[in-house]
């Protein structure tokens, strides 16, 4: 509020004719925005998304309730003019796949933030989370730490396709998606699962990580647990013919 | 209390408007009524409740202490604030529950007019605990869940899966 | 951590040590040009710099400063397949020294991000004044080309070996901060993956990183 009016009495001060009052007040405020940071709008408290911390919401609790309304919201969003449950399913996994890249990096960050937190220890010791560089290093991320960023616990189970046709499917086991905690599907589309959206954010970190991936959430209920899923994870032909050249290589 | 569910006979949840939204027996053996016979009986209650609600008596107010200095307005208003509820504050709640000697029915409502009635055994304890539950299990199960279209029938599979076994063995 | 505030105290207690610090051979003022690539090769950043430590003013003097503008790049974008190659092999995060492109003495130093992105950080020391070329015309030049060609020791400076491990502990510090930014950028709700970061905050902790570490 105080810069403009500044601005406006320097025009006062500096233009001499009225008439031309208003063009030299949008100038020299323009000017004075300039010299602070060109094309930059800082927020009220002066900071920017560069002042604060990223692990500064690392332990910070989420609402349970206000993520089910809003994932309710993107889920009925998401349901404006589809033609049918993959269309609705497609969309819940295009709205997951930014989530997994983005969540990639964050993920990284944090794991080597806290291993460096530990100051003391030499900076040899930095950098401990490796890139996964095979399926097995990726998938056990998405099992484990991937799982408990989203969802404060690791997934169930991890299963390798027993048909031979098929080596390149995986299993990840989820007993209770924290997604579909609230959601009960309509009898009409009883083969719908809402964690298409999860597996839409599994589909971002695999792909993320150079690992052509398709990823389906498949609904598998038992007596004990009613939305068990199951998300079938199936990489490309060239990440397979990769993950022969880099065993020969003895890559790990 | 082992007794306290067992207690509990049925549910019926009407919607703003008086439609019926929602019915179920929690035991066997009870007289069934026609699916528009339970509309009747939502609808008829809806209306019921509604004249309760609106012949609750006023009572006359004990001291008309206005200071005569405030306004020269003040004249015509001990005329219209003569009476009023004895709890000002608190809304009119009308027909609240209905005993006959073989069961108990409890109404509730809630804030943007829905009701849960709830028909208990008359011995059945502490069912405002359980109408609050069921409250709870309604917002969490119907009002989150995207595929439920406001004032509809509910037909949300996790919340009759989840009030069965609470009622059931309170999980 | 511990070894870079090491690397630093130590170069700072050199520049305490002589008063002319323009003799001094660890002050090599080295020439950087920094990029940060998506993973489909697209340029999201620039930035050319020089070194700010012990007196340095931060500004890049390439050795072709007429070419430096797309020959940076050309050499950049050519060390790519070596860093494919790299990214395969290597599960770290920081690759290190990758590639060198002799006629411009350029080396080039990597670090891959986990969702691809790729900072590569190029190196290039000043002529040295046995080349007898006047190079960059800056007039401390000659003076630092005398005490680099005196003193061999400045094979083993900071800056002057790009290879060494110092120097790799420095580009790991720098690389890191660079990466925190970078994740800050990839988290705002209006970067999408693939855009070029146009920040202007970004690039003032960029140009604050190369000043603290290099």
């Amino acid at each position: 509020m105080a810069a403009p009016r500044h601005a406006t009495m320097q025009s006062i001060s500096n233009g001499g004719t009225q008439g031309s009052d208003r063009p030299h007040t949008q100038q020299s405020q323009q000017a004075q925005q300039s010299q602070q940071s060109p094309g930059l709008r800082v927020p009220s408290n002066r900071k920017t998304i560069y002042d604060r911390h990223l692990n500064r919401s690392r332990n910070a609790e989420l609402s349970r309730a206000s993520f089910a309304f809003l994932f309710g919201e993107m889920v009925t969003y998401a349901q404006r003019r589809v033609t049918g449950i993959q269309d609705l399913e497609k969309r819940l996994n295009e709205q997951g796949y930014p989530l997994g890249l983005r969540l990639l990096d964050l993920l990284f960050y944090r794991s080597t933030s806290t291993s460096s937190s530990a100051l003391s220890s030499s900076s040899t010791s930095s950098s401990p989370p490796n890139r996964p560089l095979r399926i097995i290093t990726l998938l056990h991320l998405i099992h484990g730490p991937l799982w408990r960023l989203l969802f404060g616990r690791a997934a169930d189970a991890l299963e390798h396709s027993v048909s031979p046709d098929t080596p390149n499917e995986y299993m990840i086991t989820d007993n209770d998606p924290m997604v579909n905690t609230y959601i009960s599907a309509p009898r009409d589309m009883s083969m719908l699962n809402c964690a298409a959206y999860v597996a839409g954010i599994i589909e971002g970190v695999c792909d993320g990580c150079g690992f052509e991936t398709k990823v389906s959430a498949h609904n598998q209920p038992t007596e004990l647990w009613p939305s068990r899923t199951v998300f079938l994870v199936r990489f490309g032909d060239a990440v397979m013919e990769r993950e022969k050249v880099l065993e020969r290589a003895g890559v790990k | 209390m082992p007794d306290k569910h067992r207690g509990v006979f049925s549910l019926i949840i009407i919607n703003k408007a008086g439609g019926l939204i929602y019915q179920r027996e929690f035991q066997a053996g009870l007289r069934k009524l026609s699916t528009n016979d339970y509309l009747v009986l939502a609808g008829t209650f809806h209306g019921v409740h509604a004249i309760t609600r609106s012949i609750t008596p006023k009572i006359p107010i004990s001291q008309p202490a206005q200071p005569p200095a405030t306004s020269s307005t003040g004249t015509a208003a001990p005329a219209t604030s003569g009476y009023s509820y004895p709890n000002p504050g608190v809304p009119v709640s009308g027909l609240d529950h209905l005993e006959t000697d073989k069961f108990r029915l409890t109404c509730f409502q809630t804030l943007t007019g829905t009701k849960f009635l709830l028909f208990t055994d008359p011995l059945t304890g502490s069912v405002d605990t359980i109408i609050q539950k069921i409250y709870e299990l309604y917002a969490d199960f119907v009002m989150k869940n995207p595929f439920y279209q406001i004032e509809m029938p509910v037909r949300c599979e996790a919340f009759d899966r989840h009030l069965g076994a609470w009622l059931r063995g309170r999980t | 951590m511990a070894a870079a505030s090491k690397a630093t105290a130590s170069s700072s207690s050199t520049v305490n040590g002589s008063i002319s610090t323009l003799n001094n051979p660890r002050l090599l003022k080295m020439s950087y040009y920094f990029t940060i690539l998506s993973p489909t090769d697209t340029p999201l950043f620039n930035i050319a710099f020089g070194t700010s430590k012990g007196g340095g003013d931060g500004i890049a003097r390439f050795r072709f400063p007429e070419t430096a503008q797309y020959m940076n790049q050309f050499i950049i974008h050519s060390s790519l397949d070596i860093l494919e190659e790299a990214q395969w092999t290597n599960s770290g995060m920081y690759l290190k020294h990758i590639d060198t492109y002799p006629p411009a003495a350029a080396y080039i130093t990597a670090f891959l991000t986990p969702s691809g992105a790729r900072f590569l950080l190029l190196h290039q020391p000043p002529n040295l004044p046995s080349s007898t070329s006047t190079g960059s015309g800056l007039g401390s030049s000659s003076l630092l080309g005398t005490a680099g060609s005196t003193t061999r020791a400045s094979s083993s400076s900071i800056a002057a070996n790009p290879t060494s491990p110092q120097t790799e502990e420095a580009v790991r510090q720098f690389m890191s901060e660079v990466y925190e930014s970078y994740v800050k950028t990839a988290m705002s709700p209006f970067y999408k993956q693939g855009m070029e970061i146009k920040s202007p905050v970004f690039r003032t902790r960029v140009t604050a990183a190369g000043k603290k570490w290099l």
